[in-house]
């Protein structure tokens, strides 16, 4: 990790005053990321870093690109066809789409969890060991599985049924694998594409308690629908909206704190007030 | 869900509207107060006890409709700060009412008792000065005027310096003491207009911070901001 140093000072054109403390070092940093499916552009000039160890949330409308963005951050663009990217994803200064960059790595390195609960048709056990398995982990598993699970606050649940199915559980529970099976490979990013819309109110409150907790060891990009959840969970808020041409591209960025009580501008203010369109 | 929105924004519009109300009665209420006292007048005080049960119900009301927003809308960005503003706006007008009637209640229990023109004179050029300073309170808010709004400290100074100088006029009636105990009273006249002019300059300071975002200090020794 010794590229920090230049990440430690985070461009104040990105993140003004209500920005990030200068002490803050950013963990992955996007940086001119347009991204195009065939002819059609669906994000525009993304600059966006997110700090280590905290929670952004990217909210905006429907169809703005969030997901296309958070995708971009492990590569996950390079799995649908017409998708091409241009600009940079740094990660320790080093661009994840730059040549002789291993996307398995990548992907190891900045996890994922979905919108929907995926467990993989296995026991439980196995959906969080896998990930391990296929990078070749030597260690113990047992105690791996263990870590995982507690860290994502469902070892208590399942301690007594890990060789049941992962269908077995409830979809608050199945996410909560999902994110077991994500840090078990020990990623330093974990992204999350609207993980709590498929869940109840409850569930989803303990999702957000758990990135919480989380965050202390990972660094967490959240995408929401959700503003509430934007405003309760997260540290950091980007705003996205699209242009004419329906590109997406990034409004705002700051603290969640300022986002929600003052944004500095007019098109936020309009969006997180109901105001739009 | 755009009616939903609008619905808010309306109802967020009729809590201030009816804020204002109450902020336009509280003005004449301390005009009421003032003249109960100088005239002296006791029906114009029971009608300033009367209006203060309103303001009270008032209060009450907007207080309801005021949580039901909060908690069905979850107010974001300016109309999370419209929504302190209102709360504080409540308060305060609610606290200026409660002044008033602590001043026509010093009209009922003086009246009749002897009294100094010299005073009386203080009482109303205070009470035109704390008239004066509520309208334009109002005035800043209505208009989202900051500057208008910044007014308010350089307003209140001269009602500050009349309170502290009612004590020497008081004393100076030590002499006569068949002055003494209404003039006594109109210390506490005078220190209830005093605090109006602060709540004033409080509401100033919320329409600043409606505007800004910031939370500042209003005082004599200029602005401070502390946000
Ligand atoms: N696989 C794809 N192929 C073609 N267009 C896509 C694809 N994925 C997303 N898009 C388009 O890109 C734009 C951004 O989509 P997306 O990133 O899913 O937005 P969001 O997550 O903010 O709703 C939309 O116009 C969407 O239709
Ligand atoms: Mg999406």
């Amino acid at each position: 990790m010794e590229m920090l140093e230049k990440d430690q000072e985070i461009d104040l054109t990105i993140i003004p005053p209500s920005g990030p403390a200068p002490a803050e070092r950013s963990a992955v940093r996007a940086r001119d990321l347009s991204v195009f499916y065939g002819d059609f552009q669906a994000v525009k000039d993304i600059d966006l870093a997110c700090v280590a160890n905290r929670i952004t949330a990217l909210i905006g409308p429907s169809g703005c690109g969030k997901s296309t963005v958070i995708r971009s951050f492990n590569r996950m663009n390079d799995l649908i066809p017409s998708a091409r990217v241009e600009g940079q994803i740094l990660f320790d200064d080093v661009d994840i789409y730059g040549p002789g960059v291993d996307p398995v790595e990548v992907r190891r390195r900045v996890g994922m969890v979905f919108q929907k609960p995926n467990p993989f048709p296995k026991s439980i056990y196995d959906n969080v060991a896998w990930g391990a398995k296929v990078n070749g982990f030597k260690g113990e598993m047992d105690t791996l599985v263990e870590e995982a699970l507690r860290q994502a606050v469902l070892w208590d649940e399942v301690k007594d049924k890990l060789k049941e199915s992962g269908y077995s559980l409830s979809g608050g529970q199945q996410q909560r694998l999902c994110i077991a099976r994500a840090i078990a490979v020990k990623p330093e990013i974990v992204l999350m594409d609207e993980p709590t819309s498929a869940l109840d109110p409850v569930a989803t409150l303990r999702i957000e308690e758990l990135l919480q907790d989380l965050k202390e060891r990972y660094t967490i990009i959240i995408v929401t629908h959700n503003m509430q959840q934007a405003a309760r969970a997260s540290d950091y808020t980007a705003f996205f909206n699209m242009n004419a041409e329906r590109a997406g591209y990034l409004v705002e960025y700051g603290r969640t704190e300022d986002i929600f009580t003052k944004p500095r501008e007019k098109t936020t203010e309009d969006y997180i007030t109901g105001r739009f369109g | 869900m755009t009616d939903i929105r609008s619905h808010f924004h309306q109802e967020l519009a009729d809590l201030e509207q009816t804020l204002l109300n109450v902020a336009d009665q509280a003005e004449q209420m301390v005009g009421m107060a003032v003249d109960a006292i100088c005239i002296p007048d006791m029906e114009l005080a029971a009608r300033v006890v009367a209006l203060d049960n309103q303001i009270d119900r008032i209060y009450l009301d907007v207080h309801n409709r005021w949580l039901t927003l909060m908690a069905r809308q979850q107010p974001m960005a300016s109309d999370l700060r419209m929504m302190s503003v209102l709360l504080h706006l409540n308060t305060t007008l609610e606290r200026m009412g409660d002044q008033c009637v602590n001043i026509a209640k010093m009209a009922q229990v003086t009246f009749g008792l002897p009294r100094s023109e010299r005073i009386i004179a203080q009482i109303r050029e205070m009470g035109d000065l704390v008239r004066q300073m509520i309208r334009t309170g109002v005035e800043a808010l209505v208009r989202r005027d900051i500057d208008e709004a910044r007014l308010l400290p350089a307003m209140d100074e001269p009602v500050d310096r009349l309170n502290r100088n009612m004590y020497r006029e008081v004393v100076e009636c030590g002499p006569d003491p068949s002055l003494l105990e209404w003039a006594t009273r109109m210390m506490m006249v005078s220190r209830a207009l005093e605090r109006i002019g602060d709540q004033v300059v409080d509401i100033a300071e919320q329409t600043a911070f409606l505007l800004t975002g910031e939370m500042m200090e209003f005082n004599e020794n200029g602005i401070s901001g502390t946000g």
